[in-house]
């Protein structure tokens, strides 16, 4: 690998829309022949997309795609793969019934599968590359880590002189991690080419030799060479800048104490602890930010404090009242009302009506005996519409056809409706355009201003600094170092988020 | 080249229905004629057999009406199981086990007043459709077990305990060796409406106008909806989804129960192995032709009620029944599936040329 290495994979000036959404603004992507290349960003940031559309799932926009010098245009993956590009996809696609050997051979177009045959050819691929496994198992009998070795022999086997893995590392433990990445040495050393998408900052500067980090659907930092970068230096560049439109509030003193957490712990999805012991009070009055590279318990925590996910240790108070073990409605009678990052999964209900929506949090308070009362109800929800500006269709039909900057409006504005006492906002911005993010963070500005504790999670670290009074940054589902963001340096708080822990 | 796409329209079109339903029937009936004629019968002669069996006299309202009547109770059931997202596939069971209970309490009730026994053989039929529905929902609700496997399973077992019943202790011994049970008697049947219309069409009238106005206004059918569009969601506001999905799959079942109560008094008279005249399945597509909204179902169930009766008419005139089974379905997916138009436009794309590299 050297510095003169032809170039394998150069996609210029890319851009992919969708309905209410711009994916990839003008992404790059220039990757050397025989490199392991690394793809950064944060959730959204455009790296899937930008992915599917070098592996032929999507077809850009606009831009072009060049493999090896020559511009091609994709119409499907194994389009793709002709050109000798393969995708292992994060969520495996694999049958659990047949072997390694079957599903490796599997959508090739063989007429005729010879198995002994192929049995060899994989074995043999799969010594090469140090990629142990017995291609006569059955896929069901092995682990996560041996079902990826399968998804890359296929592609292997298929001669991708390209290989894309799509956060290959969320599935693995650190050790397989590290088997993988010898792996991809290997495979690297044959005269291929890896792209490594992640956001895992100690792993890409362990195994890659350049990076390229994505913000926004853009490119902002293009084939670093990792020797020359460290930790700090990329998770800074990954929650770097948008255009920020709201003005920093003036300072006002914080008043008593609204939220209190003490020692909170919670479990992530595979029941591996995702918050430790963490400590946390927020007083009325001020907007406390969370910061991290994500994937490190913010959600988690978010969710535990919500009430939708169980608290394995510790205690949730809002003004004195102890709800640590009470349920989500519970929680909003009691002042709480929460933003959820999955908009349209938790926080609306897709099919139902704009109204619906609407008194999703409150329909107990809009009913006569057992009915629900719709006059009530259509009033509250235009009181919703007026005060939060949400601009809809009919009220009676479904949300449906709403912008995501509207749903936004109407979700928060639902929160906000009951003047609650804390304000926990999980990504209430990402994905909006300008004007949605504006509004967005206006709104959470006014919920200080009349004396709400807000606890703001995001990812864009610009919307950190100028709404926070206090930024904790969160690591490893701790909080590892407070910043006071007016004179917080950026560095310093990529530094945390790269695990750096508080010295004094 | 050119294809054309459905496109989800932003906003459903207000008020499209009625015309929907108009075009749709037309271009139905044009494409029969092209069947029609094709199999060398006279469309014309053909078409007013169809429309004179089925609506065009009081009689064959009758039909029509008595027809609508388990089929809009099973689409019912079907449709407020749909509502929160659960699948009922064993409506087919029990209509049948609902049609055993009333038939078994017909056999005790001997001699009581119609007053008397007809309600509690309806009663019965409610529980013992309820009854069958309860461990798929209770096994859902508890464990996570797939409803629709076991719904589909719980039919066979109501079939072969029917057939049980009619080859065993309950065949009419004056059946001539014929599995069938004793015909009721003249106080176990649902009295006359008008001409062979009883009156199972004012209750079943009346149970899809309850269920369609609880679900649609009260504050438990809210929590339906809300669980039906998103699981997460309905945690987030607080409902607690494994007692509500009990009691949606009891109520279902006690609906379809109901329909087979019904269609025992009202038009079998006896249990047969076919009292459940395949209503349960049927009731699948009425349910999801009304897309899942128990309100939609009544005029879903009539049209196919009238096309039914009809389908069977033509019959008589040397239509074959398979020509006759296109026919209807071209009706009703002509007339009723035309709907999806009021939520989606037709959008004709440039197809893109295929090909690998340029």
């Amino acid at each position: 690998m050297t510095s003169d290495s032809p170039l394998a994979i150069e996609l210029v000036d890319i851009w992919k829309r969708f309905p209410g959404v711009v994916a990839n603004a003008g992404a790059t992507l220039s990757v050397k022949k025989g490199t392991i290349h690394a793809v950064l960003g944060e959730n959204g940031a455009g790296k899937s997309t930008l992915m599917n559309i070098l592996s032929g799932v999507y077809r850009p926009d606009e831009g072009q795609v060049r493999i090896n010098g020559e511009q091609h245009w994709f119409h499907s993956p194994s389009d793709a793969l002709a050109s000798g590009i393969g995708m292992v996809h994060q969520e495996f696609r694999l049958v659990p019934s047949f072997t390694v050997a079957e599903n490796i051979v599997l959508g090739a177009s063989e007429k005729i599968i010879r198995r002994s045959f192929i049995e060899k050819e994989v074995e043999q691929i799969a010594q090469q590359f140090g990629l142990a496994i017995d291609p006569t198992r059955p896929v069901w009998q092995l682990s996560m880590g041996e079902r990826q070795r399968v998804e890359i022999l296929k592609t292997l086997w298929r001669k991708a002189q390209i290989l894309i893995l799509d956060e290959p590392t969320a599935v693995l433990t650190p050790a397989e991690a590290d088997e993988l990445g010898n792996v991809l040495r290997k495979i690297a050393e044959d005269g291929r080419t890896v792209v490594f998408i992640s956001h895992k900052l100690h792993e890409v500067t362990a195994f890659c030799d350049e990076a390229t980090v994505l913000r926004g659907g853009k490119t902002v930092a293009s084939s670093l060479k990792v020797e020359e970068v460290n930790e700090s230096d990329l998770a800074g560049l990954m929650v770097g800048s948008s255009p920020m439109i709201s003005e920093r509030p003036p300072y006002q003193e914080p008043g008593e104490a609204m939220l209190t957490i003490e020692g909170l712990g919670t479990l992530d999805d595979r029941f591996l602890p995702a918050v430790k012991n963490l400590n946390l009070t927020i007083k009325s009055g001020e907007i406390v930010g969370i910061a991290g590279v994500s994937g490190n318990g913010q959600r988690e925590m978010a969710q535990a404090i919500a009430g939708l996910r169980p608290i394995t240790s510790g205690k949730v108070t809002i003004s004195g009242k102890d709800l640590t073990n009470a349920p989500p409605s519970e929680r909003f009678t009691a002042g709480l009302g929460y933003v959820p990052e999955d908009r349209l999964g938790v926080g609306l209900a897709p099919r139902l009506t704009v109204t619906e929506n609407a008194i999703l949090r409150s329909y107990k308070n809009l009913r006569k005996s057992i009915f629900l009362v719709s006059e009530q109800a259509v009033n509250y929800c235009k009181e919703i519409i007026e005060r939060f500006g949400v601009r809809t269709g009919p009220i009676d039909e479904p949300i449906a056809g709403l912008s995501g900057g509207n749903l936004q409006r109407l979700l928060v504005g639902r929160e906000l409706s009951g003047n609650p006492k804390v304000v926990l906002a999980a990504q209430p911005t990402r994905g909006l355009d300008i004007q949605g993010v504006k509004a967005i963070q206006d709104l959470l500005i006014d919920e200080r201003t009349e004396g709400a504790a807000v606890l703001l999670i995001s990812e864009d670290l610009d919307e950190l600094l100028t709404l926070s009074d206090r930024l904790l940054v969160m690591h490893e589902g701790e909080i590892v170092k407070e910043f006071d963001p007016t004179t917080a340096h950026r560095h310093d708080i990529g530094a945390a988020m790269a695990g750096k822990r508080d010295e004094s | 080249m050119k294809r054309l796409v459905l496109v989800r329209r932003e906003q459903p079109l207000r008020g499209g229905q009625p015309l929907s339903f108009l075009i749709g029937l037309v271009v139905a009936l044009l494409a029969g004629i092209l069947l029609l004629v094709a199999s060398g019968h006279n469309p014309i002669e053909i078409y007013e057999r169809l429309f004179n069996s089925s609506v065009g006299s009081s009689n064959a309202w009758a039909k029509t009406l008595n027809r609508a009547v388990p089929l809009g109770l099973a689409g019912l059931a079907v449709a407020v199981a749909g509502s929160m997202g659960l699948w009922n596939i064993g409506a087919e069971g029990q209509i049948l086990a609902g049609a055993m209970m009333a038939a078994w309490i017909a056999q005790i009730g001997e001699g009581w007043a119609s007053p008397l026994l007809i309600p509690l053989m309806l009663i019965a039929s409610i529980l013992g459709g309820a009854l069958l529905a309860s461990g798929p929902g209770i096994a859902r609700a508890q464990i996570g077990v797939n409803e629709i496997i076991t719904t589909l399973m719980l039919n066979e077992v109501a079939l072969r305990l029917l057939q049980w019943l009619i080859h065993g202790p309950w065949k009419d011994p004056e059946s001539r060796g014929f599995p069938l049970a004793p015909l009721l008697a003249d106080e176990a049947r649902l009295p006359k409406l008008f001409g062979r219309a009883h009156w199972g069409v004012i209750i079943a009238f009346l149970v899809i106008a309850f269920f369609g106005f609880i679900v649609s206004r009260t504050t438990w059918g809210y929590e339906l909806k809300v669980a039906g569009s998103s699981g997460a969601t309905a945690r987030y506001a607080g409902i607690s989804l494994n007692k509500k999905i009990i009691t949606v799959m009891v109520l279902s079942g006690g609906i379809a129960g109901l329909a087979g109560g019904i269609e025992l008094s009202g038009t079998s008279d006896r249990i047969v192995e076919g009292v459940s005249g395949g209503y349960g399945f049927a009731g699948i597509i009425v349910a999801a032709l009304a897309l899942m909204r128990p309100s939609g179902v009544a005029a879903v169930a009539l049209i196919f009620g009238a096309v039914q009766v009809g389908g069977l008419s033509i019959q008589t005139l040397g239509v074959s029944s398979s020509v006759s089974t296109i026919l209807q379905a071209l009706i009703l997916f002509g007339a009723i599936g035309a709907g999806v138009f009021n939520r989606y436009s037709l959008k004709s794309v440039k197809r893109e040329k295929k090909g690998g590299s340029t």
